[in-house]
């Protein structure tokens, strides 16, 4: 891996505050549906709308499928959320970040014509905060730090060691 | 792998310097603020939990315990609608159909990590779960008083499906209970927290006035031919339990709708919900209704209740004298249902099935153009009179008006609102749109009409009989 970045330092703390922020925000959601026994992706997946509609609710009826989804989105969840803050395998992180977010967005996107029962928090009309939070990755997929701030730093000079 | 670092923070150097561990490790108070932050909470929530496992009133957006008594067909449904619905823990389930409808419905339950206790006995569930908030009741309706009143004097909130009862001494019981109890009753005509009707009746009717002073109703509900409701021969349910819980044969207990001393027939399942929505939107009560109705078509051994009724209400409003009539038909199913209301201003058609419901404006009426603007109605579709080949449009006849869409849409499961408003109401953050004493308005209104068509005469309400 080349990384030819040059970040001023009012750069490099802007950057690693978004990866601190996003990282964040998906360790928390993994915690918590770590720690609820009851918590599910279905009703989610129920109320997916829109022409992917038929996988996700496919998933949502599968009892064995919706088991798997459900591990893999509450791990996926905190190990993207620790990626990003210790800035370990930060670029895998990033790209798996902005692939489950991907899947959130087509699962309920803020489409004309498209409502949903369980209302969100604001007003949507195509960008939503999914669609946000996904491009801001993009911008850390791009504008890598980990090698800078972070875990992959010492892993680095430990193998050029 | 290659690595160069332009930056002068990470000149490459060999060896691992203290700077390196600075920058590798920078990372790790984020990380442990994280971990306080995340602790603060589980200390600051934990609080709200133990007061929930002493059964207090729940506060706040926090879980609602919630059973199931009756999970067949209409069970099914809310339950369905209730899995949308966040914050609700499910913990039991109770139907007397043990190896089809209860299973099933733990099963949906348990699909959704909802671990419940399935039960035959409703007095067996209330005795057992302790830590309930709520019961859904969707039972026959002969059941519901005896459900109703059981699971309010148990300290729950109570939903339950209309017919509130099948008799007026029932509903009476309901009433009594839930106000001796404290505790909330709503009853299920759903069409009630409809965002669409909900918008009729707020903004069209109450706010614009927009059908001006309405003189007619009319409704309907025309279902198409039905073969009676078998059940799989393998999960019968066997005769000492029908009998126990009031069926003579499991093929009454899968028809009991059409049971005198059961359920209500076509009038009360169907009509119920229209006529309720006549009650509401005139804001008055019927002083009197004639209607006819018999059982026609099917074997009057087992459909004892009246498979075609035509009834006709007369409302006094502040407005003046509306005549409302209504149907049902079991054997054609033409127009499918709706509710018309005919104003000397204008026209309101509106469905809870979500594709249908407009609004016409008299050729006569003021324009609409400030309700089109102020988002009240869309903007005007012309209707054009379909011109066929060798037909001639006469004079005398006035050209369609304008149709205006009702401009709210509702594509969510037809419960879901009103088991909103339900859960809401329990969390104090609404009121009930449709509690007990307006659930038994409508059962006086409706069990009615059964009575007009047995005595085959016009029959007068009393003022004193929608009061309890």
């Amino acid at each position: 891996m080349r990384v030819d970045k040059k970040y001023s330092n009012w750069q490099l703390v802007a950057l690693v505050t978004i990866r601190f922020l996003i990282g964040w925000h998906f360790l928390y959601e993994g915690i918590t549906k770590l720690m609820n026994p009851h918590w599910s992706a279905a009703s989610f997946l129920l109320e997916s709308k829109w022409i992917l509609a038929g996988i996700y609710k496919g998933i949502a009826g599968n009892p064995s499928v919706l088991s798997i989804v459900n591990v893999l989105n509450t791990w996926g969840l905190i190990f993207i959320g620790l990626g990003l803050i210790l800035g370990c395998l930060s670029r895998t992180a990033t790209v798996a970040g902005m692939g489950l977010i991907l899947l959130y967005y087509f699962c309920n996107p803020p489409f004309i014509g498209l409502y949903y029962a369980i209302p969100s928090e604001g007003n949507y009309l195509i960008v939503n905060k999914n669609l946000i939070e996904m491009a801001a990755l993009f911008v850390l997929l791009l504008f890598p730090t980990g090698n800078i701030i972070g875990l992959d730093h010492l892993f680095h000079k430990l193998r050029s060691k | 792998m290659e690595e160069k670092m332009d930056d002068s923070r990470s000149t490459p150097k060999k060896g691992i310097e203290r700077r390196d561990f600075i920058q590798g490790l920078a990372t790790l108070p984020i990380l442990g603020l994280f971990t306080l932050s995340w602790l603060k909470k589980t200390i600051h929530d934990r609080p709200k939990n133990f007061r929930k496992s002493q059964r207090a009133i729940p506060e706040g957006l926090s879980d609602i315990n919630v059973a199931f008594l009756g999970t067949g067909e209409q069970g099914y449904i809310l339950m369905n609608a209730c899995l949308k619905i966040p914050g609700l823990r499910f913990k039991a389930v109770c139907d007397i159909w043990e190896s089809y409808n209860q299973k099933r419905a733990a099963q949906m339950l348990k699909k959704y990590k909802h671990e419940v206790n399935t039960y035959l006995d409703y007095r067996e569930m209330l005795s057992n779960e302790k830590d309930l908030d709520a019961v859904i009741i969707a039972t026959p309706d002969f059941w519901h008083a005896d459900h109703t009143v059981a699971c309010l004097e148990a300290n729950l909130h109570v939903y339950c499906e209309k017919e509130m009862s099948n008799t007026l001494e029932g509903a009476r019981r309901m009433v009594d209970a839930a106000r001796r109890t404290g505790k909330l009753l709503q009853i299920g005509h759903q069409r009630r927290s409809n965002p669409r009707y909900l918008h009729c009746y707020n903004n069209l009717i109450k706010d614009a006035g927009i059908l001006g002073r309405i003189t007619a109703v009319n409704g309907q509900w025309n279902r198409a031919v039905q073969p009676d409701i078998g059940w799989p021969k393998k999960y019968v349910i066997d005769s000492p339990t029908l009998k126990k819980y009031g069926y003579e044969s499991m093929y009454q207990f899968r028809n009991w709708r059409w049971y005198k001393g059961l359920g209500g027939g076509p009038i009360v399942d169907l009509g119920s919900h229209q006529i309720d929505i006549f009650n509401w939107f005139l804001d008055a009560r019927p002083k009197s209704v004639m209607a006819s109705g018999g059982t026609d078509y099917y074997n009057k051994n087992t459909h004892e209740w009246y498979d075609t009724v035509l009834a006709i209400y007369e409302y006094e409003t502040k407005q003046g004298v509306v005549r409302a009539n209504y149907q049902t038909l079991t054997t054609n199913s033409s127009e499918g249902y709706f509710e018309n209301f005919l104003g000397d201003q204008g026209t309101l058609h509106i469905s809870e099935s979500a594709n249908r419901g407009g609004v016409y404006r008299e050729p006569t009426a003021p324009q609409w153009d400030k309700w089109v603007s102020s988002g009240y109605l869309s903007a005007p579709k012309k209707v054009t009179p379909q011109i066929t080949t060798g037909a001639v449009l006469d004079v005398r006849e006035t050209i369609g008006p304008d149709r205006h869409n009702i401009p709210v849409t509702f594509n969510d499961p037809y419960h879901l609102p009103h088991l909103e408003n339900f859960f809401n109401a329990i969390r104090g953050l609404e009121k009930l749109n449709c509690p007990h004493d307006i659930g038994y308005e409508t059962a006086v209104t409706v069990l009615k009409v059964n009575e007009a068509v047995e005595k085959a005469r016009r029959l007068d309400f009393d003022p004193k009989e929608f009061r309890t």
